[in-house]
């Protein structure tokens, strides 16, 4: 597989959102926070592209990092697996990805994702990132990608260990190892870090967590608001933007168009016929597909305990490295997804799913995510005991080769019937 | 077939056959000991023997065997060790633990706890957070995890772990590293007088018995060892790193095509033993944390970089021909370092073979016709 132009991707992400952005604009009856959305990505990468020229070090990071810490020192961060993640969901061009992947020796059990990053660092697919950043939130792939990257990239890294559970000792790890990265950061870029920046992206991602609890809420009536792309959107938003100025005028805006349509009793599918919880993520490549079948078999997603609850809490922004360390224990993934596997956890899915008022539970079991796949046996369980039906879909998020739309489709529909006869 | 020239290797062979429930666990059972279970390398042995208990490892099927409850549980794509030793869990071959440790070393292992917590009901369960740096910082906090360790045995057991027991305890499993770290020392020579697969069956003991009981039964065999005139030679020597693996048979297996396995860089064998708990004026439990966090490290460890020194070091220091780099399927911490450690023993000129296998494979089928066309390549570099 050929790249024309090392920067081909990002170009080409760019080039697609705005005219995404644009097309939605001139749409009728299109949501503004869609717009936003695109928008939002456009601007991302447009950031990505541009900061070599505006002198800026741009830093390639693995999930769950703390890009907080980047945006206080106004370095641009990139982020790796969104950014496998949108090639598939925009451009469907990640089979070469993953090809190269193959070809560097990473097994097919590594996660699709993982090798889609070792892809586009193999072929050049992307401007060369200054740093890589990695640490081990959420699995053993983000915690062993990094060395491989920074030697297809001859490039310096920074791994951050991001301890299992949460106690005193072990947050006060965490804040070390923040620490550790500031001075590497400042090292590297020879910017000194703005602790009050700082402080003011905490306060944004407080209020920005806070939204993310009202729009849960929003969505808990019965039409509910929200498409299952709009769950995608939602992530992507603290994922790529965390503590900006732009994830919270997004969320409000989003918050505003929910608020308004749960007033006006207008739900994202009419007729609103099963009301789901959705467990990890769908196939990324198919997700235009799944919203259009979703709105015409009148299915909605309405919670997803592993990526939209977050723990309670609140952040301090007097003392913001220890709140960059603690939103990592309130993030939706850790809680359920990472682990321990607590009662707490399980628990929280079986609230979930009456306060959500769910029909039913589609659990996509991603065969590269190991640690989530582990609990669809438990998780499964614990919806019988409150009488919820749970279908299991083995997917990839990636890889077209996995999953048909025709396969996915037959799936659902004998779900929904089953549904439907209850 | 009984081994005449090495009868102590028939007793480890004992061991091995009837475990879990082999007679000296149940035996020791019987008496009121208690016996807990460990799932992975970071979990220090030497504070629950201090404590008065038995440490066994946890392993899964010693054979390739249909993992329906594993599958049903773990789901198919967790490694087979996990599912394998779950379902030997679920289906009671356990039952006799009274506790189970683990650390929080891979996705697989974290989560076989997480369903061995919630599905059986062994007394006292704990897992330990364990860093994935091994820096100063990384210490502090496993010296921590480690001490909390010892408090809720003492409070489990109803007993208090004193430095002196401590001491004991190190003396009695650095004489046992002091012991296999000689019997490695025989695989060095030209013509080594055991093979891989017997040492692998003397490794398998060590963490299935009493280990004052295993220390004496090895003096034993290192004496037969010491005037046996059996030595082995072969087409290629031969190292095998990489998952979790203790089935003999799948070296027996490499060994009957005439590689012969003079090492190995493998969490049941080398990386179990190869560091002892020095003191150094330390306590004794800050010495065994030590050791524990900065032991021959798991591909899970970060960077990369001394797990790879210490392989290169164990290829020339053995003098091996060829690395046998076997992966389970969905083990990805070391599945990221193949393309990385292949690269570096290959700057070295010693080339690897990358077997995708299962927990508890024994080397058969394609296994063993790439086996045999990886020693006929080797054979031919040697010309």
């Amino acid at each position: 597989m050929t790249i024309t132009g090392e920067r081909n991707k990002i170009d080409s992400l760019i080039r697609s959102y705005t005219l995404m952005a644009r097309m939605n604009r001139a749409r009728p009856g299109a949501r503004q926070s869609q717009t936003l959305y695109y928008q939002m990505l456009a601007e991302y990468y447009t950031r990505v592209r541009n900061a070599h020229e505006e002198g800026k070090l741009v830093a390639a990071h693995t999930v769950f990092f703390p890009t907080e810490i980047l945006y206080a020192m106004d370095i641009v961060p990139l982020h790796t697996e969104t950014t496998t993640w949108l090639i598939a969901l925009f451009l469907r061009e990640q089979t070469e990805l993953l090809i190269k992947g193959a070809e560097l020796g990473l097994a097919p059990e590594i996660c699709s994702p993982h090798r889609g990053v070792a892809g586009i660092f193999g072929l050049n697919a992307i401007p060369r990132p200054d740093i890589i950043l990695w640490s081990n939130l959420i699995c053993d792939n983000t915690a062993k990608s990094g060395e491989l990257i920074m030697e297809l990239n001859h490039s310096p890294g920074f791994f951050l260990d991001n301890p299992f559970q949460g106690s005193a000792g072990e947050m006060n790890y965490l804040v070390d190892e923040l620490k550790d990265m500031v001075h590497f950061l400042e090292e590297k870029s020879g910017r000194k870090m703005d602790w009050k920046k700082l402080s003011e992206i905490i306060t944004r991602t407080d209020q920005e967590i806070e939204l993310y609890r009202e729009i849960c809420e929003l969505r808990k009536a019965i039409p509910s608001p929200m498409s299952i792309l709009g769950y995608l959107e939602l992530i992507s938003a603290d994922y790529l933007f965390p503590g900006q100025p732009e994830a919270i005028q997004y969320l409000t805006v989003l918050r505003d168009e929910l608020k308004d349509m749960v007033k006006h009793g207008r739900g994202a599918v009419s007729p609103e016929r099963f009301r789901l919880m959705t467990l990890f993520l769908p196939p990324l490549h198919l997700i235009g597909y799944l919203g259009t079948l979703f709105a015409e078999l009148g299915a909605v997603s309405v919670v997803e305990p592993f990526f939209t609850r977050w723990s309670e809490g609140k952040l301090d922004p007097d003392r913001p490295l220890e709140s960059v360390a603690k939103k990592s224990f309130l993030i939706p993934e850790r809680r359920s997804m990472y682990g321990p596997l607590s009662q707490q956890a399980l628990q929280d899915i079986a609230d979930g799913a009456e306060q959500y008022k769910i029909d039913g539970a589609i659990y996509w079991a991603f065969m590269g995510c190991r640690h989530t796949c582990a609990t669809i046996r438990v998780v499964k369980e614990v919806l019988s005991e409150i009488d919820v039906p749970m279908l299991t879909l083995d997917c990839d998020i990636m890889d077209p080769t996995v999953n048909s739309e025709e396969e996915i489709r037959n799936k659902l529909e004998q779900f929904f019937e089953m549904l439907e006869d209850r | 077939m009984k081994n005449t020239r090495l009868p102590t290797l028939e007793r480890f062979r004992e061991v091995n056959q009837t475990f879990p429930k082999t007679r000296e666990i149940l035996e020791l059972k019987q008496k009121g000991k208690k016996v807990f279970g460990w799932l992975c390398t970071y979990v220090p042995e030497e504070i629950i023997h201090a404590a008065g208990a038995l440490p066994i490892r946890i392993t899964g099927y010693s054979q390739e065997t249909e993992l329906e409850d594993g599958n049903a549980y773990l789901y198919i794509n967790n490694c087979s060790f996990s599912r394998s030793c779950l379902q030997m869990g679920l289906r009671g071959e356990y039952d006799y633990l009274d506790g189970v440790i683990a650390g929080s070393t891979c996705d697989g292992a974290r989560r076989l706890f997480d369903l061995w917590r919630h599905y059986i009901k062994t007394p006292f369960h704990h897992i330990l957070t364990v860093p994935r740096k091994c820096t100063e910082r990384a210490q502090s906090l496993y010296y921590e995890q480690v001490s909390q360790l010892k408090l809720l045995l003492e409070e489990h057991l109803n007993t208090v772990i004193t430095d002196e027991a401590l001491f004991k305890s190190i003396t009695v499993f650095n004489e046992s590293r002091e012991l296999l770290q000689k019997l490695y020392q025989l695989r060095r020579l030209d013509r080594p007088p055991i093979t891989g697969a017997e040492t692998m069956e003397v490794l398998n003991a060590s963490f299935r018995m009493p280990k004052e009981l295993f220390n004496q039964y090895l003096r034993q065999l290192l004496d037969e060892l010491a005037i046996s005139d059996v030595t082995h030679t072969s087409r290629a020597r031969l190292m095998v790193t990489g998952s979790v693996m203790n089935n003999p048979e799948f070296l027996r297996s490499i060994e009957e095509l005439g590689g012969l396995v003079v090492t190995d860089e493998l969490c049941t064998s080398t990386r179990y033993w190869s560091d002892p708990v020095v003191l150094d004026g330390r306590s004794p439990l800050e010495a065994i944390s030590r050791r524990y966090l900065s032991n021959f490290p798991c591909a899970r460890m970060v960077p990369s970089d001394e797990r790879f020194n210490r392989i290169m070091q164990l290829a020339r220091d053995f003098r091996v021909d060829g690395v046998i780099s076997q992966t389970i399927r969905y083990c990805v911490p070391y599945a990221h370092d193949l393309p990385l450690i292949t690269a570096k023993l290959k700057e070295i000129g010693i080339p690897t073979l990358a077997l995708d296998v299962e927990y508890g494979t024994s080397g058969s089928g394609q296994i063993r016709t790439r086996v045999q066309a990886f020693l006929e390549m080797l054979e031919a570099r040697k010309k």
